[in-house]
């Protein structure tokens, strides 16, 4: 399945640290926009499929935040994200909105960029730091005859 | 999608939402009450009062029919993005219908619920240009302690169609709003000819 740069980005903003965000706050702002929906908490249902294949059944359910804006220029940006920080969200929302513009380039190298890498050097991280608890489990042939 | 039509709702979701669901509440146990809805949002095409109401009432589970004077783009956008409503041209399928003035000549089709869930009807959201300028009508009822004099003003074709549609307890439940205003009409209310 492909993923358009909007998933993409979408999905990076969503993954993204607050901290991160926090540095582009006023270039983010800086612009007029409304909030269509102001930020809000609200719950999820998580499902999943035993070995990715199988019948669905429900993990259990999460907290989301989720938020719509929309720029004086009509570009609305949208975002859901875990958890409860509504100030991630809207960020996350004015940035989805700002890269919809004329010049998604310059917000791209920014910031999606950054963030990404960001990203992926934390789950290289963390896989490292779980690769090297890794049992490997054998069987002895057993002496018995 | 019509991103570009989205307007910014209810200023505070949960009070706003409670308010509107306890305005609808209280125009129903108490038929002929002017109840006054102050921080309704607006929106082109729908009154305040009729607005709130829909964000109050319809979510996922509640489809809702649309008359073609309010089957608009702006309209259908915002319902669809605040209420998450699905829209029926059905009207045996609609749990609530967004009527004006104009349609209440017919009201045929609109689930009346049954003799086990009379609950299941459709309830009818019409807006109307004002609630006092029509002919004074005395109605009573539960809810009512002796009879109330109400000026809403519908045709009067619309008080025999209704009486027409009435099974007690099956029937149709009307919300009339105009402005910020309100008054409810459920089916369980009489009229009382006025006299003179």
């Amino acid at each position: 399945m492909s993923v358009s740069p909007r998933q993409h980005w979408i999905g990076v903003l969503a993954r993204a640290q607050l901290n991160e965000l926090q540095p582009h706050e006023a270039a983010l702002k800086d612009a007029e926009y409304q909030l269509i929906r102001a930020p809000e908490i609200g719950m999820t249902l998580v499902r999943g499929r035993m070995g990715g294949d199988g019948a669905a059944f429900n993990v259990g359910e999460m907290s989301v935040t989720r938020c719509v804006v929309r720029l004086a220029d009509g570009r609305t940006g949208y975002s859901y994200l875990a958890g409860r920080d509504k100030l991630h969200a809207e960020l996350a929302a004015l940035a989805d909105a700002h890269l919809q513009g004329s010049q998604p380039s310059l917000w791209l190298s920014d910031l999606i960029t950054a963030l990404a890498t960001a990203q992926a050097k934390r789950r290289a991280q963390k896989e490292a730091d779980t690769a090297a608890t890794k049992v490997e489990f054998f069987t002895l042939v057993r002496g018995e005859n | 999608m019509n991103a570009h039509l989205l307007q910014p709702a209810f200023v505070d979701p949960v009070l706003d939402a409670q308010r509107g669901f306890r305005a609808a509440l209280k125009a129903l146990a108490e038929p002929g009450l002017l109840q006054h809805l102050p921080s309704a949002p607006r929106l082109d095409g729908l009154a305040p009062a009729t607005y709130a109401l829909c964000l109050a009432l319809l979510d996922m589970d509640t489809p809702l029919w649309l008359a073609p004077s309010f089957d608009t783009p702006l309209i259908r956008a915002n319902l669809a993005f605040h209420c998450g409503c699905p829209l029926t041209d059905k009207r045996e399928e609609a749990a609530f219908a967004l009527l004006g003035e104009h349609d209440l000549l017919d009201l045929s089709g609109f689930d009346h619920g049954n003799d086990r869930y009379p609950d299941q009807s459709c309830t009818l959201l019409v807006q109307l240009t004002d609630l006092e300028s029509g002919r004074g009508l005395h109605w009573r009822g539960p809810g009512i302690k002796t009879q109330r004099l109400v000026n809403v003003p519908v045709p009067q074709a619309f008080w025999l169609e209704r009486q027409r549609r009435e099974a007690f307890p099956r029937g149709l439940d009307v919300v009339f709003s105009a402005g910020h205003h309100l008054i409810g009409l459920p089916r369980s209310s009489r009229l009382l000819e006025e006299r003179a």
